[in-house]
């Protein structure tokens, strides 16, 4: 019982953690507030924000951008997914397109997207759309191609309908690989979309984070990409692990 | 119900020509073990009579009716692939309901057959295990049980106990046999096994060399002592081997 405690709670990382904040309060002292904030203001400044609720005003924002972003970027990878299987040549077109989103960085994104949508909400959705579309899209393409033959063949065999077939053997198929692509995408659009959120926009993790900089509030900083990284291990945990785990019940 | 089988004057060729010629009839609910040299066109004809590939020359009728490159007959067929081909996310009793859909029964009518034949393989109380949770054995009777639910005119098996080892093999073959006195299907099987073929068929067909034509047709009724047919077989396989080997058979 006390082994499988110990591993539920990763005590070596605990561990390593620390002798981490241990360093980190020593390093705080030397340094003073305004280069590196204590753990305990950090502590404070979480508190804080949860307190006031500004946590869920600018989580939210930040939330809801990625919703739209990364939802509609989805939405497209599930359409390039289905045009890659319905045709070879689409395939190759696909993934060629994949090819070059993918090698294409977040700052053209970014600044196009400043340009072509001023100063708003649009900009942050725009970006995080192009840069999880390449990730999410790929897996689908290479789940497309994992479908296999022999059970396609075995469906022709026993005259299986066209919608049967891609019900009972297409679908089964790609969707542990559209589950993957997804979490990662998802981790992208959180750490794309807080970038995007630096230039005009007033509400989000990146605006108050930046605004926090600003203010010269560095603990607030900190707090922030707390919160960033909390949002981010609590979806994994929570949402991609719990559906991974329901997928794949037959392994 | 089971249903004749003629094979008349097929040939196919991919590059090569694979199979020359072959012609044999089966009669319905015969047990036909197609024997041969490894790559001798075998599988491929297995392919062409259940309407998987289309032949180069020649025609395949079940109980009469053409069968057609693109299997779109209204006979039955049901076939056993070396490997089991199960859909591993859906349980034992999903698979073999899953083939019963176009058929057009009812899903309680789909559970009380699958459960049946599923039984009748000796998978009862395994009905809502995954493949994966089964041993390769218990999946292949799956696909049998599978094979069998759509009550096939003729069931094709493609050394369908080939990854098994020897032990599982016997058990198999005993139980293939069991099915086929208690269903009268029409089988088709193909192996390269000696021994297997006179166990199990009533009814062997020896393959040549690349490119197959038939060596020899025996019936497996009891006239001809067991032990000599197998020697037989066993001499004219290995003449054939030898043949494929050295490029050919003589005078083609």
């Amino acid at each position: 019982m006390t082994g499988r405690w110990a591993a539920r709670l990763h005590l070596p990382t605990l561990a390593v953690a620390a002798v981490v904040v241990a360093g980190w309060f020593l390093l705080s002292w030397r340094y003073g507030a305004f280069i590196l904030p204590s753990p305990l203001a950090v502590l404070h400044g979480l508190v804080e924000i949860v307190r006031s609720g500004e946590v869920w005003k600018h989580t939210g924002a930040s939330l809801a951008r990625i919703a739209v972003g990364f939802g509609g970027a989805v939405l497209v990878a599930v359409g390039m997914g289905l045009v890659a299987f319905l045709s070879r040549t689409a395939r190759v077109v696909v993934d060629d397109l994949l090819a070059v989103l993918n090698s294409t960085s977040v700052f053209v994104w970014i600044v196009l997207s400043i340009i072509w949508f001023g100063l708003s909400s649009w900009a942050p959705i725009f970006t995080t759309f192009m840069i999880t579309l390449p990730v999410v899209a790929s897996n689908l393409v290479e789940g497309v191609q994992s479908v296999a033959r022999r059970l396609l063949e075995m469906g022709d065999v026993y005259r299986l309908s066209g919608r049967e077939k891609f019900r009972a053997i297409v679908v089964p198929s790609i969707v542990p690989y559209l589950v993957a692509g997804m979490k990662v995408g998802f981790g992208l659009a959180l750490k794309v979309s807080v970038m995007a959120e630096i230039f005009g926009v007033t509400t989000g993790i990146g605006y108050v984070m930046n605004y926090s900089r600003e203010i010269l509030a560095t603990q607030m900083v900190f707090v922030w990409a707390l919160v960033m990284i909390l949002v981010m291990m609590a979806t994994d945990k929570l949402v991609f692990d719990t559906v991974t785990r329901r997928l794949t019940r037959w392994r | 119900m089971a249903v004749a089988l003629e094979v008349s004057g097929v040939g196919k060729d991919f590059l090569i020509p694979v199979i020359d010629s072959v012609s044999f009839a089966v009669e319905a609910g015969d047990f036909v073990c197609l024997l041969g040299p490894n790559g001798c066109g075998k599988t491929t004809l297995l392919r062409i009579v259940g309407g998987l590939e289309a032949p180069s020359r020649g025609a395949v009728t079940l109980g009469g009716e053409p069968v057609v490159g693109t299997g779109r007959h209204t006979r039955k067929v049901g076939v056993v692939f070396q490997e089991d081909r199960l859909l591993p996310w859906r349980t034992l009793r999903e698979n073999v309901e899953l083939v019963q859909k176009p058929l057009g029964a009812d899903a309680a009518t789909r559970r009380r057959t699958a459960d049946r034949y599923l039984r009748l393989a000796g998978l009862g109380g395994f009905e809502d295990y995954y493949p994966a949770h089964v041993s390769g054995g218990m999946r292949q009777r799956t696909a049998i049980a599978r094979a069998l639910a759509i009550e096939p005119d003729l069931l094709l098996m493609d050394e369908p106990f080939g990854a098994l080892d020897a032990q599982n093999r016997r058990i198999m073959q005993n139980e293939v046999r069991r099915i086929w006195r208690e269903t009268g299907r029409t089988i088709l099987f193909v192996t390269h096994a000696i021994e297997e073929a006179v166990a199990i068929g009533t009814t062997l067909i020896m393959l040549s060399a690349r490119p197959a034509r038939i060596r020899t047709l025996v019936r497996n009724d009891g006239r001809v002592e067991r032990a000599k047919l197998i020697d037989d077989l066993n001499t004219m396989i290995m003449e054939e081997v030898e043949r494929q080997q050295s490029g050919g058979a003589p005078g083609s």
